[in-house]
């Protein structure tokens, strides 16, 4: 064997594990895996190599249409839409994943713990999640952030928090179906007679056992903040123009759909991807978690 | 043998497994003749169902036919055409499954269940009393009511034999030449299951169809089936007429199987002894597959195939068959003598439970009262409903008596689990039935292992990897468990385990709950192995729920039999197995399968069902001793026999001896018939 196959065959042994597990993925988690790539390329790069500025005025004529230097057309002020989708990128990734994140933790403790617990905490909290959800979202985010004061109006952080506000009841009622369904496995009983705590019980037996239900969910929300960030931006309660966060450009060239309507579809084509890539990664990760131990026992 | 009806040639299957194929049925080849009754016998994961299937045609995306054919009335089944096997399905081959719960549909109503069948094959139905005709047959036929009302009836109505009841009803429905069935009686009581082998005895015999019978319970085999075939890792490795199978069986691997029943009849003739090991499909020999657990393997075992050869009566697949049958006999297992424990331990005083409120109230226990000593083996027997589990979840806290104390060395405990202290919460500790259910399965060995050790004595970081793997040996598991995840464990490894997690918490009493029901024979015996040994080295004391009598037989030292949650016999194992029973303790008794007689399970008279809030005994109604009114009426009074043992019923001791010698069975049946 000479050197330069030793070589190769000592790179192959720590290379070879890794492309058999991603071999045994399936092809939804690659699929997705692949989609969320780009978008996070893109949303990390992009600032360096976008064409123009997101708030450059003066691009192209207004509303020109498709071209060469502007692929996804310009919009009425002259902006390169190209360029605000690349440079929205970060942007709408950072903000909707933080605010489902924030809304999942809340609602997954509220929700295993109101569901393994049952009795007044359950019905109680209960109760609450239910007048919540009852609350249409788009009105329960506007009382918040008028009850929030203008002072913090337009802050990410406040958009983080309401989104988080009208995801985290609807988290906790499905977190709170799983933990009463693993709540009468055995193993839980066991827990329950050593004398566990609560909190115990559902960091130890009940919330491993809910990740394929709670990421399921996560990626679902995750998927559908985009567009609640941007039905803020749209009645001028979420980010601020000239902020390029795609919500808010569909909302903006919205009644240019029909002169330009690439300038519509462009941030709605990029949000669509996001959503539909998210979905396919989690749904393959959920189908992963659900058979480690098998992978592992090959 | 009369003619062939069906043959089955060289059939090999494979299962989808990760990216390959994974053989689980090898080379098998059987006959059934014409109105022959054919048992299949193996443990899980042998293929037998998979064989079973493959007689109806069965066909998935995950599962191939890899060589070999099925042969019924000239035709291969295994290449039928769709449309043409769904005219064979039901009509000429019919199928009875494992879980009647779940093999009827929740919404229709039975009676349109059965008569569907009929309609799916053209069948007449009169139409004068919409199809009812036709059903009513059906019913009476697999001793159902013949009414309307009946078959109104949905599914959840009905008890699980009467469902089973009912799938039979709709496998013979169209007059099959042959019925498979698939475990038809494993989810079953013993006494349900005596009554469908009965039924299934009798119809056999009135209709003259040809069966399959598949379980892992040779036992019930030795009642019914004509000739038996033992499969072992997708291979066939014995097929024998019964009566042979029994008293000559030749293959390691049956000698091995007929050794894990636990033996009501001890001087059981052939030397035989409970199988070690379990089946591991992925690290299978290129010889016999039974040889890594084989007591007789040499080192030719391992390397060269066996295939099935004649040996006098039977068909074998060793080429050791004969040096095997001339071994000497072998140490059967040391059967449970152990002294009685002095101290009490445990003490239950007239403690009643009650589920539900207000009139909905169904009363689970009734004034139950019993002791239990230091390092005793308590067993609770009773059917399921019986109050049993109901009594175990009281003891540990997860279910508070309505009245009554439970006391732990003669301190009363708290009633709810939330008031006990650690101390009390530690020494008690639960076993459950389904080892499936009761691991985390997202969580390592180590983890579940080292949680009681961190929460009752603050154990951890090394000193906590040590204590598990002594754990994890106490219960002779390899320390390489301690990395892997449940479900990565067979049923008997994950029992094991449950113990270990028991263990580790140093308890003086187990509380196990039917933990050997859900397990194949041969990992029953193991784990009952475990337990004697683990009872004489840490001198625990175990309450045992079981319903099966055999194991009680082997670990016991007092039973305790329940019947709707009240208290019928109790007594050393000795006084419980040996004459006077309770009536009832007498049924239970008599429905355990015998390996070496066929005897006729004695039609259970089917009278109304008394409600346990009644004034009287409440085993009246299903008692065949009964004695009049009085046993409706009044509650019987407790007998007080020699020794410890103690009987509830209105018979007086003497009688009760009576009425168990065999002559008198004989005699009340003849009356029984004349009454009728």
């Amino acid at each position: 064997m000479s050197k330069a196959e030793l070589a190769r065959s000592a790179r192959r042994s720590n290379f070879v594990p890794l492309v058999g597990l991603w071999q045994q993925t399936p092809m939804s988690f690659r699929i997705g895996a692949i989609v969320l790539l780009i978008h996070l390329i893109i949303a990390v790069t992009g600032p360096f190599w976008a064409p123009y500025g997101y708030a450059q005025m003066g691009a192209g004529p207004p509303l020109a249409g498709m071209s060469a230097s502007h692929p996804l057309g310009v919009d009425q002020l002259g902006r390169d839409v190209f360029s605000r989708v690349v440079h929205g990128s970060h942007i709408v990734i950072l903000l909707s994943l933080s605010a489902t994140l924030l809304g999942l933790v809340v609602g997954a403790i509220l929700g295993l713990l109101s569901g393994y617990l049952g009795g007044w905490f359950d019905d109680v909290l209960q109760r609450l999640f239910e007048a919540i959800i009852s609350i249409p979202f788009l009105v329960l985010a506007l009382i918040a952030i008028a009850s929030a004061g203008p002072e913090h109006s337009g802050n990410p952080w406040l958009v983080v928090l309401v989104v988080a506000l009208v995801y985290a009841p609807r988290i906790a009622r499905m977190a709170r179906a799983a933990a009463i369904d693993i709540a009468t496995r055995d193993f839980v009983t066991v827990a329950r007679l050593r004398g566990e705590r609560a909190w115990s019980v559902m960091r130890r037996e009940l919330l491993p056992n809910a990740t394929s239900v709670l990421l399921v969910e996560f990626a679902l929300r995750a998927g559908y903040a985009p567009v609640l960030i941007g039905s803020l931006g749209f009645l001028g309660f979420g980010l601020r123009p000239p902020t390029p966060e795609w919500g808010l450009m569909i909302s903006e060239n919205r009644a240019l759909l029909i002169v330009s309507p690439i300038t519509v579809l462009g941030p709605g084509l990029a949000l669509a991807s996001l959503v539909v890539g998210l979905n396919l990664f989690t749904e393959g990760l959920a189908r992963i978690l659900g058979r480690t131990v098998r992978l592992g026992a090959q | 043998m009369k003619e062939e009806l069906l043959s089955v040639l060289n059939l090999s299957v494979a299962y989808r497994h990760g990216h390959g194929w994974m053989r689980v049925v090898d080379s098998v080849s059987f006959t059934i003749g014409g109105g022959e009754v054919l048992g299949l016998v193996g443990e899980s994961g042998c293929g037998k169902s998979t064989v079973a299937l493959q007689l109806l045609g069965f066909r998935h995306p995950a599962m191939r036919v890899e060589s070999g054919e099925v042969r019924f009335k000239d035709r291969n089944l295994v290449t039928l055409r769709r449309s043409e096997l769904d005219r064979l399905r039901g009509r000429s081959i019919s199928y009875v499954p494992q879980n009647p719960t779940t093999a009827l549909n929740p919404g229709i109503r039975i009676g349109s269940q059965i008569s569907e069948v009929l309609a799916a094959h053209g069948r007449e139905l009169s139409s004068n009393d919409e199809d009812g005709g036709a059903v009513m047959k059906l019913l009476s036929l697999v001793g159902l009511p013949r009414s309307r009302e009946f078959q109104r009836r949905y599914p959840h109505q009905l008890s699980g034999g009467q469902q089973q009841r009912v799938c039979i009803a709709m496998a013979l429905a169209c007059d099959p030449d042959l019925v498979i069935l698939d475990e038809p009686t494993t989810g079953l009581d013993v006494t349900t299951q005596q009554q469908i082998i009965g039924l299934l005895i009798d119809l056999r015999e009135r209709l003259g169809m040809s069966m399959l019978y598949v379980t892992h319970d040779l036992g019930l085999l030795a009642q019914i089936a004509d000739r038996v075939g033992v499969m072992y890792a997708g291979r066939m490795v014995e097929m024998a007429p019964t009566e042979d199978l029994f008293s000559r069986p030749r293959h390691p691997y049956t000698r091995g199987l007929i050794g894990s029943i636990p033996g009501l009849e001890e001087n059981f003739r052939v030397a035989t002894r409970p199988l070690r090991g379990f089946l591991q499909r992925e690290a299978l020999p290129a010889g016999c597959p039974f040889s890594p657990r084989c007591d007789y393997s040499l080192k030719t075992c391992f390397d060269i195939p066996q295939q099935l050869e004649r040996a006098e009566t039977s068909l074998v697949a060793c080429w050791r068959w004969k040096d095997i049958e001339n071994l000497p006999a072998e140490k059967k297992l040391p059967s449970a003598a152990e002294p009685l424990g002095k101290e009490n331990l445990l003490t239950l005083d007239r403690v009643s439970i009650r589920y539900g409120r207000g009139r909905k109230a169904f009363t689970a226990a009734r004034e139950v009262s019993f002791t239990i000593g230091e390092g005793e083996t308590f067993a609770l027997v009773g059917e399921s409903g019986s109050g049993k589990s109901t009594i175990a979840r009281a003891i540990s806290g997860l279910v508070p008596p309505v009245d009554g104390t439970v006391s732990l060395h003669r301190t009363p405990l708290p009633k709810v689990l939330r008031e006990r202290t650690r101390e009390q919460r530690r020494v008690i500790q639960f076993i459950f039935q389904n080892p499936d259910a009761s691991l985390n399965p997202r969580a390592k060995i180590r983890t579940i292992l080292a949680r009681p050790l961190q929460f009752f004595f603050g154990i951890a970081g090394k000193d906590g990897v040590r204590s598990v793997k002594e754990a994890l040996a106490d219960v002779r598991l390899d320390a390489g468990y301690a990395e892997r995840y449940g479900d990565q464990l067979s049923g008997g490894e994950r029992q094991r385990v449950a113990i270990a997690r028991a263990l580790v918490a140093k308890p003086s009493i187990l509380l196990c709950d039917e933990i050997l029901s859900a397990l194949d024979v041969s990992v029953q015996a193991s784990i009952l192995a475990l337990l004697q040994r683990l009872k004489s080295e840490h001198r625990i004391a175990m309450l045992m729920i079981s319903h099966d009598l055999s194991v009680v037989k082997m670990i016991a030292d007092r039973v305790c039999v329940l019947f709707r949650g009240e208290i019928m016999e109790m007594g050393t194992r000795e006084e419980i197995f040996t004459a006077p029973f309770h009536p009832y303790t007498h049924m239970l008794l008599q429905a355990v399968p015998h390996l070496r007689q066929r005897k006729r399970w004695q039609a259970a008279r089917r009278l109304s069902e008394v409600s346990n809030a009644s004034a009287g005994c409440v085993f009246a109604g299903r008692c065949p001793w009964q004695i009049g009114s009085i046993c409706e009426s009044e509650r019987p009074p407790w007998r007080q026999g020699a020794g410890t043992l103690r009987i509830r019923c209105h018979h007086t001791l003497e009688r009760l001896v009576e009425l168990s010698a065999p002559e008198a069975e004989s005699e009340i049946a003849i009356g029984e018939r004349a009454a009728r």
